[in-house]
Order: structure tokens, then sequence, then C-alpha cells
């Protein structure tokens, strides 16, 4: 691989004529008006990664069960394994390359991807947590000799449960990132909006919709923030949080 | 090793029967060597030893949860054996309680002392989480007797020690238990919270008429709660004397005082 740092010098004067081009008064006035049509791709980019999220934490979470080595035996655990590995080597992207050629252009492409995704991830975070659950409440009611099923729903899953929460925000999170660049391959969202821009070198619109998935990635980083402080961190800990009281008061 | 009579001449009476039980977890060394027991239906049985002697190992014995490597054991006059569907109904009516309690944390107190009623439960009621009101009003009752009436909301991470062993002794009364297991249930308590535990377990045992079989550290305690005592030391049952109020009935010992079993039992420690 060639890398030279004279490549990487004598190419900064072309992010200046980019800048440079983005900042003229009159364009960035001509590029506000795209603002609405920016808001509604983003608005799209956000159905499909909730609705992406959803299904594959639906579709994840017994394919979790079935993963974890403390509540299966080999010939179940390590072929789930095996075909959640073979899902996850697969980034979002290619995903979406494939969901194009099977479904055609648009967002359905994009949430499949985002499925596809989520289920190799969530899956993976899902069973490392149901492993590192405490095993003794679950030797206890096991002893009961109560069945499989009625272990996970009533030890596993509350056991778990406050880890998931924190996993599916994470995705969500996540997700909303991977789905802003699946445009580029044609799978809906406000990345093909983007990429369509830059081929035109019209790199003011392109900036405009950069910005709105910049503010609401900050937006979403920031709900999840405090979605975490008021719940997870405290059922984790077993302990109320106190609200943090203002310097001011 | 004093020879116990053959398993076709031991009482019927005998709720859990052990002959030359052998148990290994790693196949290197022995848990237990050739362990003989007989607890009768209806007693408070207790086990005593050293940490590592293997007085957890026994218990789990009794549950199905470990199966011996050599030896026979009969949990009322069945062989231990999670396929064989009348164990597994059996199971439904022991009930343990682990060293560190096995409660679910992230639960309310309330939920985990249905959780011994689950065995009841059909397959739909198992899904929508519906405990039929009969069983509610039980565990509210059990709640009551244990002393934990009010506090049905309250998550299990929330309790305090004492009110933790009292929430896994209302769990496993909710099993209806033939047999009640507990390992080591007032180590770490107080004095005065360690006799009420123990005396809400006796309390229990009488009303409900079963078997209490409990591990515990201190000799002390087992002598003043129990029947009847078994010592463990090295994976050997080393002595069992029989308890009748201040006296000790001979049993495998001789004639001995309570002074003399502590006294040998401290010189045990010690050693």
């Amino acid at each position: 691989m060639e890398a030279n740092p004279l490549d990487f010098a004598e190419g900064i004067p072309n992010l200046g004529i980019i800048i440079s081009e983005i900042f003229v008064a009159e364009s960035i006035i001509e590029d506000l008006k795209y603002v609405p049509t920016a808001l509604w791709a983003m608005l799209e980019t956000l159905q499909m990664a909730f609705i992406g999220t959803v299904i594959g934490v639906v579709i994840g979470l017994p394919l979790s069960m079935l993963s974890a080595r403390n509540l299966n035996s080999k010939f179940v655990y390590a072929p789930t394994r095996a075909l959640l590995a073979i899902i996850r080597t697969f980034p979002s992207i290619l995903w979406a390359l494939l969901f194009v050629i099977m479904v055609g252009l648009g967002p359905y492409a994009g949430v499949l991807a985002i499925v596809m995704y989520t289920i190799g991830f969530v899956t993976k975070l899902q069973y490392e947590s149901i492993e590192t659950i405490d095993s003794d409440p679950m030797d206890a009611v096991s002893s009961i000799g109560v069945s499989k099923f009625q272990l996970i729903r009533y030890v596993v899953l509350p056991e778990s449960a406050s880890h998931l929460l924190g996993q599916i925000l994470y995705m969500f999170d996540y997700n909303v990132r991977q789905t802003s660049i699946l445009g580029i391959v044609g799978a809906g969202g406000i990345g093909f909006f983007i990429i369509n821009y830059i081929k035109f070198f019209e790199y003011g619109k392109a900036a405009i919709f950069m910005l709105i998935v910049l503010i609401t990635v900050l937006a979403i980083d920031w709900v999840s923030v405090k979605i975490r402080d008021k719940y997870i961190i405290k059922s984790q800990h077993g302990m109320e949080i106190k609200p943090k009281k203002s310097i001011f008061s | 090793m004093a020879k116990n009579p053959p398993f076709s001449l031991i009482s019927t009476s005998k709720i859990i029967q052990m002959n030359d039980v052998w148990t290994s977890y790693d196949s290197k060394s022995y848990a237990l060597e050739g362990v003989n027991l007989s607890i009768d239906r209806g007693t408070n049985y207790a086990i005593v030893g050293q940490s590592g002697s293997g007085k957890s190992t026994l218990l789990k014995l009794m549950n199905g949860m470990m199966i011996p490597s050599k030896g026979i054991i009969k949990i009322d006059y069945l062989t231990p054996n999670m396929n064989n569907k009348k164990f597994k109904k059996m199971m439904h009516t022991i009930g343990y309680i682990p060293q560190s309690l096995g409660l679910v944390k992230n639960i309310s107190v309330l939920d985990n002392i249905l959780i011994g009623a689950l065995p009841r439960l059909n397959k739909i009621q198992s899904i929508l989480k519906q405990f039929p009101e009969n069983e509610i009003q039980e565990a509210k009752s059990i709640l009551k007797l244990v002393g934990l009436s009010g506090k049905e909301s309250r998550k299990a991470y929330m309790l305090s020690g004492g009110e933790k062993r009292r929430v896994a002794i209302a769990r496993a009364l909710m099993q209806k238990p033939t047999i009640l297991l507990a390992d080591e249930i007032v180590s770490e308590l107080d004095h005065v919270t360690s006799r009420e535990i123990m005396d809400l377990i006796l309390d229990a045992q009488k009303k409900m008429n079963l078997t209490a079989i409990m591990v515990h550290h201190d000799m002390q305690l087992a002598l003043e709660y129990a029947n009847r005592v078994a010592v463990i030391k090295e994976g050997q049952k080393i002595l069992e004397i029989g308890v009748e109020g201040d006296k000790i009935v001979d049993f495998q010992t001789g004639d001995m005082s309570i002074e003399q079993i502590m006294e040998m039992h401290n010189t045990d420690t010690k050693k």
C-alpha cells in the first residue's frame, strides 16, 4: 500500500475549495430552501432505523436465548452462533446492496439491511450478557423443576432486561448513523440525497443534509444518555439515582 | 468406616437414604467419600462441617441437582433422575435455598415468592404470567407468615440480608414442600436475626409437617434447633448424634455430653 504524506498535504487546498463553495452567501440562502426536504429525508431515515431495530431485536432475542451457553447444549448454541457469525461478517452496506438487488431501490431494502445487521449484533451483545447472569438464581429456580421456558421468562429475562434496554438504545443510535449512508447504494434515506449532491458537485446542498444528520445524531445521543441515566444505571446497580442539583440552586 | 445395613433393611419411614455415596467434581478427587445417611420423615436434620468438607454437595444430592459418581440415593424411595417424570414431579416439592439464596434481584418480593408456584401453572398462564387468584392469596399469606407483609412490591435487591432470607424461605414454602433444604441460611447474620430466621423455619416445619435439612457452620446452632446432627469432615460423615432437648441421645458416638461434642467439634475445626 502506498501512502505518501505529501499527497495528503497537497490535498488540503481542495478541502478549502469545497468549504469556500459551501459558504458562498447567495448559495447558502438558496441551499437553505432544501432544509424541509432534508428533514423529510431524515425522518425517513429515522423510520427505517427504528423499524429495522425493532424487527431485528424481535428476531434476535429468541436467537440470543438459543446462543447462550448457560441455557443450551453445544448442539444448539454452536450452530446458532455459527449462523450469527456469518450474518455479522457482512457490513450493513453490503446487506443493503444485496437487498437492493433482491427487492429493488428504496427504503425497503434499507430496512432489511438494518434488520440483518441488528440481528447479528444485538444477539451477540445479548447472549454475552445472558452468560454473565448470576448462576445462583438460575440454579435455585431450576431445582424446583421448572421448564426451560419458565426459567427464561421468570429469571433470565428480568435479570438481563436492563442490559437489553441499553443494547436496544445503542443499536438504534448506531443504526441511525448506518441508515444515513445506506442511500449510497440506493437503499433509501438521507444518504441517497447526500451522495447525489456530492456526485454533481453541489457541496452546499450536501452540507445542509449532512448538518441535519449531525444534529439528529447528537440529539439521539443526548436522549439515550438521559434514558440510560434514568432507567438503566439504576436497575443495574440496584440503587436510586438522584438527579444532580443545578449549580445555580 | 461403619458398615450400614443393606438397603432392604432400611426403614420405610426414611425420606432420604444414602448408601456408600461418592461424588466428584473433577474426576480426580472426591468431594464425598462413602457417605451413609438416612433421614426420618418430619425430622429437623442438621449437617455441620468446615468449609469444603462436602456439606453443600450433600445437599445438592438431595434435590437431584447432582448425581453421585458411586453409591445409591433414594429420595422418598425414588432414585434422582431428571429424565424420570415421577422424580421431576417430586422436585416441585423439594424447597432448596442455596447459600447465596438465589433470588431474582430485579423482580418484586411477591414475584420471587410466586416462582415457587410455577410448576402448578399451565403453559398459557406461564407465558402471560397469570397466576390464579388462590396462588396469589397463598403467596400473600406466606408473606405474612415470614413477616414481610407490606413489602410485596419491593424489588429483591432493595432488601436487607435478613429480609432476603425470609423471601427465599417464602419461595420454598410456596412450593408446598415435603422437604426443605437450606444451605447455611443464617451465616453472616447477627445472633438475633439468625435466631429469628431459625425460629421461622422451625415454625413452618411444624405447621407444614415437612422435613427440614439444614447445613450449618455453627455446631451450637445445630444442636439448638435440630433433632439430629451429622458432622462431615473431608467428605466423610464422622459423627451423627440425636438431640432431645438438652440431652444428646446415643446414636453412633456412645454417651457424650453437649460439652464433649462441642469440644470434639472445636478440636476438629482447629485441626
